[in-house]
């Protein structure tokens, strides 16, 4: 990272004019604006990357720099992108949709200054070394809490001239940081460039007060609520709504299990709420997954008839955004705003330990209720139980895997996260089953509706007919696999890490 | 990491103005590019403006311990880094000779740096030799300029001839360069060139005194003078070769 100076009781220009004497040249100042784009999860970061739009004496670029090394990448373009795939293909591209999970782009931090860069060159006029001085930094418009920086600029195969150029600035009595200045304005105003952690995981002791360590877990599961609200209204991507139900599924999951821990009135009104605000959520979310997933869909039946099912989509698109119109209204309701602000406020109130129970044996004792009630429904299952089965199974191991993830660093990682994955297995499993199970009702329904219609041709219909035989196909390959994926979970190994999963829990 | 060679068994036929116009038009397209001039006479370097200096020379470079990072340097162009070349490298086929596997030698030495960019060009003098060997084995494409002249197509077959030989040759993509198509001789050429070499590139550099200009100025003819009908040609060229490299 290129290092940054500054002192407030200095001016910018006293700087300036000492490297100038210093033999560096100096070029500007012109307008320069930056723009962090970063994925909600801040894939990007996760993975070395940061990604700028630039505008420098009004030329625009897109800048992708890596912390594994090489030069930074930059694309002259106009575009500033939502979505990878709104750039041209190539390496940029691709570095970026490999990292970015079918996130969007959205700006982060909004950077403008008034940039002066000078530059040291070698005796052949090779510049070796450039500190940029910005001058009136803004952030969205405002001042920034430092009126300016300097950052030197280093080049590959000159480190030695830019340490040279950062001893200048410290002989200077310049104040110095190891942070670049995008990473530091973004430290100055609280932004994070490393994105939101919506990981349900929270910092736990097994001896602490139960109603202490429940409540903490509430809170960074409304955290997680509060911030993907905003994306889920303005429909970034689909993994807003996403993160939001999961967070409001586990609100309700916890408070479920927090019988005899939290008061009951609390307990009783926040479930009715929570389960309210998951149960508008639906809708949109079931029509989006469906979208997305659209062309590996429909694959199996569009070569021979590959716009036939363009009325399909459409129409899912039609529903999906009257879905989405509908779930934003809920969002923007008293309802939802009161709910949520009364949850606050309880959350809010001081901790008070009522020294009855330790969080961990409360958690042990909720996992083991949790994987007995999933034993029981799944060893209950035969090759010919119906669906409602399969699906209250996947309700309870929803419960049991929201136990562990939410109470998770209770636990030894290692072990824990071995058994985690093998009841995820369980849930793909299942998952699959039951979005096959919906999509195919979905598509019947569906079918009905357009049958109705003049404008919808046989060639559709038919297509139809394919795609339902598709689908019936996946969800029969999905239950003749569930038979062996529920052998590999019943194992007497599984039981005997969740055993002593549970057993290091003190 | 994708690597191309430009490469001819013939002296000036385009291939350093080559690899360092499509190195600057990959940089602007967002490309993290790395130049390795491999030709002793160093004018990939020199165009590039960098210092024509290999600490410890090609024997230090491509021996035992021998590290490529450590002589990467930035160029003026965006995204674009250099190996420069020195005289040195005119012993590069003895001292790769010393090494284990001769022709994996480069392709060792790029690996740890593989990471930090998208693209390798690797500038070669016109030989067949050693390095040559080295040099098929590491690329993806070989770039090969070629002057409509009634030797052309021979030399194409040459270098054809010197692919056949490898377990898994790289392509080999040839380049229509200083084309002037005013003249009756270099029209029929193409032709004959288009029609025996399919794989040729579709588009074709024109013979432009700005392309002699970059020996001046030290720029690619992108920025010399971008909208100049050679500069156009290499933004078409680095069109053409991009959809080579990333098609999928």
């Amino acid at each position: 990272m290129a290092p940054t100076f500054t002192r407030t009781d200095v001016e910018s220009d006293q700087v300036v004019d000492a490297l100038v004497a210093d033999d560096f040249v100096l070029e500007g100042p012109v307008p320069s604006h930056r723009l962090v784009l970063e994925t909600f999860d801040g894939d990007l970061a996760a993975a070395g990357l940061r990604l700028e739009q630039q505008v420098v004496a009004g030329h625009t670029t897109l800048v992708l720099t890596s912390r594994a090394g090489g030069p930074p990448a930059s694309l002259d373009t106009e575009v500033r992108p939502a979505w990878p795939q709104d750039l041209p293909p190539g390496p940029f591209r691709a570095r970026l949709e490999s990292v970015t999970n079918g996130r969007a782009l959205l700006p982060t931090l909004a950077l403008s200054s008034s940039l002066r860069t000078l530059t040291r060159v070698d005796a052949r006029d090779k510049p070796v070394v450039s500190i940029e001085v910005h001058d009136d930094l803004r952030v969205e418009g405002e001042p920034a809490p430092s009126p300016w920086l300097a950052e030197v600029q280093g080049r590959t195969g000159h480190a030695n001239a830019a340490e040279a150029a950062a001893a200048a600035l410290a002989r200077l009595g310049l104040d110095g940081s190891d942070d670049d200045v995008v990473a530091l304005v973004a430290l100055d105003v609280g932004v994070s460039l490393e994105g939101h952690d919506t990981s349900p995981t929270v910092p736990l002791d097994a001896d602490e007060d139960a109603v202490v360590a429940f409540r903490r877990v509430l809170r960074h599961l409304a955290d997680v609520i509060d911030a993907t609200i905003p994306g889920t209204l303005a429909d970034h991507d689909i993994e807003f709504l996403h993160d939001l139900r999961v967070a409001v599924r586990r609100t309700r999951s916890v408070l479920t299990e927090s019988k005899g821990v939290l008061p009951a009135d609390v307990r009783a009104t926040n479930r009715d709420f929570f389960r309210w605000l998951g149960q508008v959520t639906g809708p949109p979310r079931e029509l989006g997954v469906y979208l997305v997933g659209w062309e590996d869909y429909t694959a199996p039946v569009t070569d021979a008839t590959p716009a036939a099912l363009d009325h399909v989509r459409k129409e899912l698109e039609a529903r999906r955004r009257a879905a989405h119109r509908d779930l934003a209204k809920a969002l923007r309701s008293p309802a939802t705003r009161d709910g949520l602000a009364a949850w606050r406020a309880w959350l809010a109130e001081a901790d008070e330990p009522d020294g009855r129970h330790t969080v961990g044996p409360i958690v042990v004792d909720r996992i083991e209720r949790a994987q007995a009630t999933v034993l029981r429904a799944g060893r209950a299952i035969g090759p010919d139980s119906p669906a409602e089965r399969l699906h209250d199974l996947r309700k309870d191991a929803k419960r049991l895997r929201y136990d562990l993830e939410c109470f998770g660093s209770l636990f030894p990682a290692k072990p824990w996260r071995g058994f985690v994955d093998q009841l995820k297995a369980l849930q793909d499993n299942l998952g699959e089953h039951q979005d096959a199970e919906v999509h195919l009702a979905y598509l019947r329904d569906l079918a009905q509706d357009l049958h109705h219609r003049a404008n919808v041709d046989t060639d559709t219909l038919l297509a139809m007919g394919r795609l339902t035989h598709h689908i019936d196909r996946r969800r029969r390959r999905e239950r003749q696999a569930f038979m062996e994926r529920w052998a590999s979970y019943d194992t007497k190994g599984n039981a005997r890490t969740l055993d002593s999963l549970l057993g290091s829990v003190d | 990491m994708r690597a191309l060679a430009t490469y001819s068994v013939k002296g000036g036929v385009g291939k350093t103005t080559t690899a360092v116009n499509l190195a600057f038009e990959a940089g602007r397209a967002g490309v993290r590019v790395l130049v390795w001039d491999l030709d002793p006479q160093g004018a990939a370097t020199y165009l590039l403006r960098g210092r024509p200096k290999l600490r410890g020379g090609s024997r230090r470079l491509v021996g035992t311990s021998g590290e490529l990072e450590p002589h990467i340097r930035a160029t003026d162009l965006a995204g674009v880094d250099l190996v420069p070349a020195d005289l040195s490298l005119r012993h590069l086929d003895l001292h790769l000779d010393k090494a284990k596997r001769p022709s994996h030698r480069l392709r060792e030495l790029l690996e740890p740096v593989a990471d930090g960019y998208d693209l390798l060009f690797l500038d070669c003098p016109p030989s067949i030799s050693l390095a040559s060997e080295s040099v098929i084995a590491t690329v993806d494409g070989l770039l090969v300029p070629v002057i409509p002249a009634p030797l052309a197509s021979r030399t194409l077959a040459q270098v054809a001839r010197l692919l056949r030989d490898q377990a898994e040759p790289p392509s080999l993509l040839p380049i229509l360069s200083m084309v002037d198509r005013r003249r009756s001789l270099h029209r029929e050429l193409v032709d004959e060139l288009t029609a025996d070499w399919p794989q040729l590139l579709p588009t074709a550099v024109p013979a432009a005194a700005v392309v002699e200009r970059m020996g001046v100025e030290r720029a690619p003819v992108g920025l010399l003078a971008p909208r100049s009908v050679a500069a156009h040609a290499y933004r078409s060229l680095w069109a053409d070769v991009a959809s080579t490299l990333w098609s999928a």
